[in-house]
């Protein structure tokens, strides 16, 4: 579900490659290159600052020492939640804001490695069925509730109620056949079949730990103030203006990769919802606000030529930001027409134009940052002149008036459909459709308002659409592209598989996916997952174009500021205000 | 009834005609309320002649809108003699290159002109704002005439109507058609020209009204003609006039609600060039790229005040006949 609210558009990405550890730092970002140089590893890669050694701060002078107190503003360019609770749906902006106040069990590294968090240690049965979880003994909620083994057992009950209305932590938990205690802090959780993702969902901030409590309130009441450890607490939400969070003066729980101990620095945080684009950038410039998401590429350029402003871009993890194809009717049923469409339009021209460099292709369905994510940029290049040939042999011979392809009457043509709310920008499917045209291949256009586009993806009713969804796992490949995902499982008509692939080819995908998740060898998982991905561009099923990004612009003023692995999602548990 | 406003005939030069002008645009008020009824005897030979004269001894209050306004429809009717690249042709090796030599307008986030764009958008932009108007003044001319010259429970009835359609402000109007019939070009034509009618047609009943009352038809009603005839010789001629000044400015108004309803994604679809898409895209990169603002709005200025000053000018000749 998250991939149906993500970030606005034009939101670029840092496609490094996994292999390339460097840290690529776009042109642009030359002058803040000395503090950012970290930053940059460990957001692009990371999306966390890993063992201290990564700080994603602003310059801050050495030996500056961090003040308490202050209020820190926030605007965000992404669409207000309809509830705070992420396990509610389940989406990018909950996990923007949740990350502030909720937290998982697991940490995961930017390497992909599980580590402790909520979870003091953790033990597989040897048939990987069962999974032991022993929590801390010494964390209390914002509420005053213990955490303890029953929390465990209350958080999964909770996810599995049909009532909650849960679409990415049900997805999580799927494997998850009950919950069994076994001491004060200890929860047995037995498994229907083995899932080498579990711990990976774990440490999503879609699964996190909230107080039974709070739970017990129900999903309404909880969806407005959810409990949870983490450094902030739910203060008040003025819906369609702003949620206030203040300080959790007992947090004693922070993350492997924190700076500090003890009580988070900021007092309070004020969370915005600024949609407008042009108006955010400017109360950011103004300093009306401190700190904003969704930074435009242009106004990334801006940022850095300003010295009172910084800016901080990483990568997030999962499905990358792509154009999915619907194989279930119209032209994109022949594989042929498929990798013709995808040979004939420029992406690195539109990232070059519209992007202003800023922000790295991807070739492969899996982000740069995302374990055994295999770049492939022969499968995704422009071959204008193979895009012909294919077309050509698929019968597309005929042209009509206007110099588009026709076969049996009927003109070689599909509908994008697009809408403000999703990452790619109108103008870069106008340049798509510019080049399809060079082929004789017609691209319409349809804009949508949120709702009648996420009507349209749940009918099929699209050729292509711009899609992506955050999973800190390659098992997100699952999620996407496992036919058994087609059909809609939950009210409303969602379906998590967009592009709607049967027969034995997707057969062959289903069961190195279903075999990867499964595998009790790492190694093996990896190799599945590196067929898997063959077979899926091999079937051309959708167009890689940019890895997702977390991207923020702040006042220089403003220390402190990390993205937070896996997500990389921003955590301002370090975070102060240089305002003496 | 309303009072005029302010007379046109209080305008003297040019600068005071162009404030007047735009005040009108903004008000979103059909200025021809402002014309007070000029009554001519029937089937005045003089009409066609008096637009002639009118031209002929015209000031630089009509001729430089004019000139202005011949250049936007040359830029609608023959955009590619005008332009050296086509709208839709990409370059985006080319991306916000500024204004210059190669590109007078600088380039947008494709690397198209930006120059070829606005020329080529004049088309669009001129044709919902003439066709919007003559849908709302035709159906304005119904409406009117239906109150003006019918019973005096007809006359209520339709004005009341009229009342009711005035509580929306015209742009909201326009908002809820789109929103029943769908965005794009045809059905924003359709909503701003249905947005502007109520005003026309409280403007045409007036007129008719004034007319009826006049000398010249009760003469005809003694003479014995028919009813038709009366309509067709004396009211509508009449109406005619004022109609084509109301028609002029119009334009206008309908241009720049259009280039509005463009703005927020209901008008134009890409990659159309249109002003005011052109304007919403453009916006986003004020900061870095200011000619895909100024160019266009520039041009939605230009249209709107053109037509609006030319409008001002053709009335104040025929009020000084």
């Amino acid at each position: 579900m998250k991939n149906r609210q993500p970030a606005y558009r034009d939101e670029p990405t840092s496609s490094s490659r996994a292999v390339d550890r460097t840290p690529a730092p776009t042109a642009k970002n030359l002058k803040k290159r000395v503090p950012f140089a970290f930053a940059a590893v460990g957001a692009l890669l990371a999306l966390t600052a890993c063992g201290g050694a990564v700080h994603a701060d602003s310059a801050s002078g050495p030996g500056s020492e961090p003040v308490s107190g202050g209020t820190l503003v926030y605007a965000t360019g992404d669409t207000e939640p309809a509830c705070l609770d992420p396990i509610v749906s389940g989406n990018v902006p909950q996990a923007l804001v949740s990350t502030q106040y909720l937290e998982p069990l697991f940490f995961q590294d930017e390497k992909g490695e599980i580590g402790p968090w909520l979870a003091k240690s953790w033990k597989w049965s040897n048939d990987r069925l069962a999974l032991d979880i022993t929590v801390r003994s010494d964390v209390h909620f914002t509420d005053g509730q213990q955490l303890n083994a029953e929390t465990i057992i209350k958080n999964v009950a909770y996810i599995k109620d049909p009532k909650t209305l849960s679409s990415t932590g049900i997805l999580a938990v799927e494997k998850v056949a009950s919950v069994e205690k076994i001491d004060e802090f200890t929860a047995r959780l037995h498994l229907s079949e083995p899932d080498n993702a579990l711990l990976e969902h774990f440490a999503q901030v879609w699964v996190p730990i909230q107080s039974q409590k709070a739970l017990a309130r129900g999903a309404e009441a909880n969806c407005l103030s959810p409990v949870g450890t983490g450094p902030f607490k739910v203060e008040s939400w003025s819906k369609q203006q702003e949620v206030v969070l203040t300080r959790n003066n007992e947090y004693h729980t922070p993350s492997p990769t924190a700076a500090h101990a003890g009580p988070a620095y900021l007092e309070k945080i004020i969370w915005r919802f600024l949609p407008d684009h042009a108006a955010r950038f400017a109360a950011l410039q103004s300093g009306e606000v401190d700190v904003i998401d969704v930074l435009q590429p242009q106004n990334a350029v801006a940022a850095d030529a300003d010295p009172a402003l910084d800016t901080l871009i990483g990568s997030r993890p999962g499905h990358v930001v792509n154009l999915t194809l619907n194989t279930t009717e119209g032209v994109f049923t022949d594989v042929r027409v498929r990798e013709a469409f995808v040979r004939s339009v420029d992406v690195d021209a539109a990232l070059k134009s519209i992007f202003m460099s800023t922000v790295p292709r991807s070739n492969s369905v899996l982000s740069s940052i995302t374990k055994f994510n295999r770049q492939n940029p022969e499968a995704y290049s422009t071959d204008v002149a193979k895009a012909n040939r294919l077309l050509d042999e698929a019968g597309w011979t005929a042209r009509d008036a206007e110099g588009y392809r026709i076969k049996d009457g009927v003109r070689l043509s599909t509908t994008a459909i697009q809408t403000e709310a999703v990452l790619v920008p109108v103008s870069v499917l106008e340049q798509f459709q510019h080049s399809a045209k060079a082929v004789g291949f017609e691209l319409v256009i349809s804009q949508e308002e949120p709702a009648s586009f996420n009507a349209k993806r749940y009918a099929w009713e699209y050729g292509l659409s711009p899609l992506y969804y955050t999973k800190n796992s390659p098992s997100v490949l699952n999620i996407v592209y496992d036919s058994a995902h087609i059909p809609s499982v939950i009210k409303g008509g969602y379906h998590a598989n967009n592009n709607g692939l049967t027969g034995p080819e997707a057969q062959d995908i289903d069961k190195a996916l279903r075999l990867a998740a499964t595998t009790g060898s790492e190694k093996q998982r990896g190799q599945l997952y590196a067929k898997a991905q063959q077979l899926i561009d091999k079937q051309y099923l959708s167009l890689p174009i940019f890895d997702q990004q977390t991207r923020l612009g702040f006042r220089s003023d403003v220390e402190g500021v990390k993205l937070l692995s896996p997500l990389g999602m921003p955590t301002f548990y370090d975070t102060w205000l240089d305002r003496s | 009834m309303s009072t005029p406003r302010s007379l046109p005939t209080t305008v003297t030069d040019p600068e005071e005609a162009m404030t007047h002008s735009i005040q009108t645009t903004v008000l979103d008020t059909p200025p021809v309320r402002d014309v007070p009824p000029t009554p001519r005897a029937a089937a005045d030979p003089s009409f066609t002649s008096t637009l002639v004269s009118t031209i002929g001894s015209l000031g630089p209050s009509i001729i430089v809108p004019l000139i202005l306004l011949l250049g936007l429809i040359a830029a609608a009717v023959i955009p590619s003699v005008l332009t050296p690249s086509g709208p839709l042709d990409m370059n985006p090796a080319e991306a916000f290159t500024a204004p210059g030599a190669a590109h007078w307008f600088g380039t947008d986030e494709s690397g198209r002109d930006v120059y070829s764009r606005v020329i080529h958008g004049a088309r669009s932009s001129l044709l919902i704002g003439i066709l919007a108007t003559v849908i709302g003044l035709g159906l304005a001319l119904v409406l009117g005439a239906i109150a003006g010259l019918g019973t005096r429970a007809v006359d209520f009835g339709v004005s009341r109507f009229l009342e009711v359609l005035f509580a929306f402000p015209g742009l909201l109007l326009a908002l809820l058609v789109i929103t029943i019939l769908g965005p794009g070009v045809v059905t924003t034509t359709i909503g701003v020209g249905l947005s502007a009618a109520p005003g026309y047609a409280r403007m045409i009943r007036s007129q008719v009204l004034s007319i009826r009352g006049s000398g010249y038809v009760e003469a005809s009603i003694v003479q014995g003609k028919s009813r038709a005839f009366i309509i067709r010789h004396h009211i509508l001629p009449n109406v005619a006039a004022p109609l084509f000044v109301l028609a002029t400015l119009g334009v206008g108004q309908a241009i720049v609600w259009a280039s509005s309803l463009s703005f927020l994604g209901l008008g134009a679809t890409p990659p159309d060039p249109e002003w005011g898409s052109m304007l919403s895209l453009g916006r986003l990169y004020i900061g870095n790229a200011w000619w895909l603002t100024v160019f266009p709005g520039l041009f939605i200025v230009l249209s709107a005040a053109t037509t609006t000053l030319l409008g001002h000018g053709i009335q104040r000749k025929l009020k000084d006949k």
